[in-house]
């Protein structure tokens, strides 16, 4: 049972739904690794993609060598700069919707994207990373960050990447009882 | 051997005093409501000079009705922020006092994290994923190594902000959500609002820009009222699912002022069931800001050795849950 009003439950599906159909298709063509899309049931809201057999970034990383660990967030922060610079944002950007398989990253759950180049909405992503990071890995967090940024530089350029991180900055210190230079 | 711990909150609208017992008894939980004027919401210093005229009687009450001597304590505890300046003072004035006088440790304790602790005290909950939504916070939170973390946060407004604010629009008073929730239950029909989830965080300014928008073109309080509850706490059951998903635990805990909300609790509950964890709901009496919070929260504090010389206990307006240290957990 939906705990949303119906109404609102089925508006919320059906638009994510499509979403993520058109998404994870600009996605591959972005050059970001993504499942492949067979098939729209769009009344029923569901979608039937390809399996991607492989540990979620999220299991990965927390048994993983600090330097391999190191490298795949290089990665993660590449193919998200590939994202923004194709004018999509993932929207749900956590560790749990990244599956690593052959040592390369597939970037799943496209029901929050959208098709933007606002910095802000860049930021906001790159946000969400760093949130799951900081809540959820801990003990990574601040190497992992360091790699993922070094990563998007390389991709974006320093240029731009200076001024998500700006934003970020600035999202940041919107944040409740936040305290930040 | 039992010890007791006296606790004093005052970081907004309550200023409470509460004595609790090593066992996780509440002896008393005494408290002094600054109600704001029709319209308007909290004004800090009018606050203040409301608790200041209330401190003493609140205190007298606690202490009585709790058949605990002052010099019995172990230690004295309170809300050190984060909260409204003036009115954190004067929650702090008391218990410095309070600590100099009977020569007992000071403990100071962050608001938030003695919503979630007492929380944790009165349902039993064990390693819950916390939706913490009152006046000053919307956050979902989870314990992961030493600390609260947060998962997701309102980007903007909270959500008991987005209640009062449009409650006040229609002519309402501080806090306004109770007003919402009875109007709301005599209406279902649905205005779309935005539904505004980004990754885990939330947004609700647009949200009661719209709300309010809806009431000065002549829809009903009561039915913009079932759509803000409809939309918003979609979004925050929403935001705590996705946390629930990714942590993988099996608890939920509702806390602060808005967890007082029935509409809310039906649907987390509803949520809840999907993922089969259990969902706990902090008792409506201890939901909102109260000296238990932060009597039992300071008792755990100080098993561990927390506390401040009485010089230096001032009060930290902006201080986030997730910069404190909870030794207690390990």
């Amino acid at each position: 049972m939906p705990y949303r009003l119906a109404e609102l439950d089925i508006s919320i599906r059906h638009q994510r739904t499509l979403h993520e159909a058109e998404l994870v298709h600009s996605a591959r063509k972005a050059g970001v690794r993504a499942p492949r899309l067979y098939y729209i049931d769009a009344p029923r809201t569901t979608l039937v993609m390809e399996y991607v057999e492989g540990q979620r970034l999220k299991e990965f990383v927390s048994s993983a060598p600090e330097e391999e660990a190191g490298k795949l967030f290089r990665a993660l922060g590449r193919d998200v700069a590939r994202l923004h610079s194709a004018g999509i944002t993932h929207g749900d950007l956590t560790t749990a919707n990244v599956i690593i398989r052959d040592s390369e990253l597939v970037f799943i759950d496209f029901g929050l994207s959208n098709h933007s180049s606002r910095l802000e909405d860049h930021a906001v992503d790159l946000r969400l990373i760093k949130e799951t990071l900081v809540g959820a890995h801990p003990s990574i967090s601040s190497m992992a960050l360091e790699r993922l940024f070094e990563g998007y530089s390389r991709e974006a350029g320093a240029k731009r990447t200076k001024a998500v991180t700006r934003q970020l900055k600035s999202i940041e210190r919107r944040g409740r009882y936040a305290r930040l230079s | 051997m039992k010890q007791y711990v006296l606790g004093v909150e005052s970081t907004a609208h309550t200023f409470s005093v509460s004595v609790v017992s090593t066992e996780g008894e509440i002896l008393s939980n005494a408290k002094s409501v600054y109600k704001a004027a029709a319209g308007s919401g909290i004004h800090p210093f009018e606050a203040s000079q409301s608790h200041l005229k209330a401190a003493g009687k609140v205190l007298g009450e606690a202490v009585e009705e709790s058949g605990i001597a002052l010099h019995q304590l172990e230690a004295v505890c309170y809300s050190m922020g984060p909260g409204l300046g003036p009115c954190l003072r004067v929650g702090a004035v008391v218990a410095r006092t309070l600590a100099s006088t009977l020569d007992k440790p000071l403990v100071p304790v962050n608001h938030a994290v003695g919503h979630i602790e007492l929380g944790c005290l009165l349902t039993g909950a064990k390693d819950p994923v916390v939706l913490l939504v009152s006046g000053g916070h919307t956050m979902v939170i989870a314990y992961s190594g030493g600390r609260w973390r947060v998962l997701g946060e309102t980007l903007d407004l909270t959500l008991g902000q987005l209640l009062d604010q449009f409650g006040r629009h229609s002519g309402l008073s501080s806090p306004c959500g109770a007003a919402i929730e009875t109007a709301a239950s005599n209406s279902s029909i649905y205005h779309r609002l935005p539904y505004s989830v980004k990754g885990n965080d939330v947004s609700f300014s647009g949200l009661l820009t719209a709300a309010k928008n809806m009431t000065d073109s002549g829809e009903s309080f009561e039915s913009v009222s079932f759509s803000i509850q409809e939309t918003a706490f979609a979004m925050v059951v929403e935001v705590t699912e996705r946390a629930l998903a990714f942590t993988g635990k099996h608890e939920v805990l509702v806390v602060g002022g808005v967890a007082a909300n029935a509409k809310l609790s039906d649907m987390m509950t509803k949520m809840a069931a999907r993922h089969s964890a259990s969902v706990s709901l902090t008792p409506i009496v201890y939901s909102g800001d109260c000296g238990a919070q932060i009597a039992w929260t300071g008792l755990l504090a100080h098993s561990r050795g927390v506390q401040v010389p009485v010089r230096e206990a001032s009060v930290r307006q902006s201080w986030r849950l997730d910069s404190v240290d909870i030794p207690w957990r390990n």
